[in-house]
């Protein structure tokens, strides 16, 4: 039983396994939560559109995500190493993630209208910030005595930076881009409802008009594949490139 | 108090030379004065130790002889007969502090090569120059690790090889085996004494262990409480190479007496000093 429920994919079949049980058994209403079958029934119906859907959403996250942690990255970087940088223009950073995101998309609308460009827009806005803020705790925490053992070999700023501030900067990093790849999704399907024709979000808000539960479920388990999918990426990423422990 | 310079004897110019450094920390009227008035000359070629009662300012001085910390203005430290200003001795001193601060995402052989890479040497050519000193530091076969996989020797080991490689005439060693066992610490000491004669470096070697500062020292000097000044400069006579068996001898016995006495007075003082 633990080796089944400690694989994620059990996990996912023991819990698809008490939903094709429990809801005939204890009459759940529909409108409640359907039956596995009629989601899976309802799906298959819809199925080149949902294929195309999740495609696009992919793409607008992925790219919005790519773009937000590019500029995090280098603020953080920025920020770490000018402190009249990060004095003069991170308090602009906070006040722009206190902005709801629904009032900045609606300028990014007018901006870009409803282009790709929008979508991927609103995923780099929220994508950016938790990045920086990462960047800078990261590579403010690297040790100061292998800082000192580095400057005794004659070490540069740029090989300091190199060789001991970016390696150990990057456990903390991956924790910002794993934040901004989970916001960044949320960002793209936010930004498909302000007015798209393919993608997760657009369906969801159709579903959610005309009132398809069944298909509210399917694009919740749709966007959560997505969002696992992206999350594994970035955990393979983890594993292949910060996988020491500290020492 | 006994000048450093007192027992050259010989004409060649000491290659470090410290002429009255001290260092305060901190402003009036919270300083505090970590290591006055210090006198020290060391010979090319010489393995000197250096012990003291912990807090003695042992690291401050390590600090400002690596060119991590500059003495205050009115001490003057000369390497090679040059004064050294703010930050000119960095990269000058093939410096060693107490924990072996390996990288832990490099492997043992790119740990190793970590100083040469910083003078600009290509990787390849790096590589190969570690690779030669394996077998001399024991560790043939683990060029691959990475330091997890290591014992606290071993870690001290790729530490000191990264120091050796990184080739200057003078090596500061902080304390490296402070950390390890009585009996790999032994084993290590000799192992040392056995580079140290084959590669014929100047050390300066910091401990605060009396057996491990007379058995590896051509000379120990001894450091009082802070603020820390050298009380005592004295010449190890035994013959070289030594042997283990060395430390139960009647000379070592002698030295070790003598250095003793002057150790616990000095314990004593800083105890009296902590008493209101």
């Amino acid at each position: 039983m633990k080796a089944i429920l400690g694989s994620p994919l059990g996990a996912g079949a023991v819990l698809a396994l008490a939903w094709l049980v429990l809801v005939p058994l204890l009459h759940v209403p529909p409108l409640i939560l359907p039956s596995l079958p009629a989601i899976i029934r309802d799906a298959l119906s819809v199925w080149p559109a949902l294929a195309a859907g999740f495609l696009r959403t992919l793409l607008e996250t992925v790219l919005g995500f790519v773009l937000g942690a590019a500029l995090g990255v280098g603020c953080g970087v920025a920020f770490a190493y000018a402190r009249w940088l990060e004095r003069a223009i991170l308090p602009l950073f906070v006040a722009s993630q206190t902005v709801p995101v629904i009032a900045f998309g609606a300028i990014v609308v007018i901006w870009f209208g409803n282009t790709l460009l929008e979508k991927v827009m609103i995923a780099f806005y929220l994508t950016f910030f938790p990045v920086t803020v990462n960047t800078i705790r990261g590579l403010r925490s690297s040790d100061p005595e292998r800082l000192a053992l580095l400057r005794s070999f004659g070490a540069s700023g740029w090989q300091r930076f190199v060789k001991l501030a970016l390696p150990s900067a990057a456990p903390v990093i991956i924790i910002g881009l794993k934040l901004g790849i989970s916001l960044s999704l949320a960002g793209a399907i936010v930004g498909e409802w302000f007015g798209a024709t393919v993608g997760l979000g657009v369906m969801l808000l159709q579903s959610l008009y005309d009132e398809q539960t069944a298909r509210v479920w399917v694009l919740i388990i749709a966007c959560g594949l997505l969002g696992a999918l992206l999350n594994g990426a970035i955990s393979l990423a983890e594993r292949r490139f910060v996988w020491w422990r500290p020492a | 108090m006994i000048a450093g310079s007192s027992v050259t004897g010989s004409a060649k110019p000491a290659l470090l030379e410290l002429v009255g450094v001290s260092k305060r920390f901190g402003r009036a009227p919270q300083e505090t004065l970590a290591v006055r008035d210090l006198d020290i000359a060391i010979q090319p070629g010489e393995f000197v130790t250096l012990i003291g009662p912990s807090g003695c300012g042992k690291s401050t001085l390590f600090n400002m002889i690596a060119g991590l910390l500059p003495p205050d203005a009115q001490g003057t430290i000369l390497f090679g007969g040059e004064p050294q200003g703010d930050g000119k001795l960095l990269g000058k001193v093939s410096f060693m502090p107490q924990k072996d601060l390996l990288f832990p995402w490099r492997t043992v052989l790119d740990n190793a090569t970590l100083a040469l890479e910083i003078e600009g040497l290509p990787r390849r050519a790096a590589r190969q120059r570690a690779e030669a000193l394996f077998p001399e530091f024991g560790l043939q076969g683990f060029e691959r690790h990475y330091p997890h996989q290591l014992s606290g020797g071993m870690r001290q080991r790729v530490a000191l090889m990264r120091t050796f490689l990184f080739e200057r005439d003078l090596i500061l060693l902080d304390e490296p085996f402070g950390a390890l066992d009585a009996l790999t610490r032994a084993i290590m000491q000799r192992w040392l004494l056995d580079i140290w004669a084959r590669h014929r470096r100047t050390v300066l070697f910091i401990t605060h262990d009396i057996d491990e500062a007379i058995f590896l020292g051509d000379r120990v000097l001894v450091m009082t409480a802070r603020p820390g000044t050298i009380t005592l400069d004295e010449r190890i006579d035994l013959p070289r190479p030594r042997d283990p068996a060395v430390i139960t001898s009647e000379p070592f016995m002698g030295i070790k007496r003598r250095l003793l006495a002057i150790l616990e007075q000095e314990s004593l003082k800083s105890f009296a000093v902590a008493r209101p």
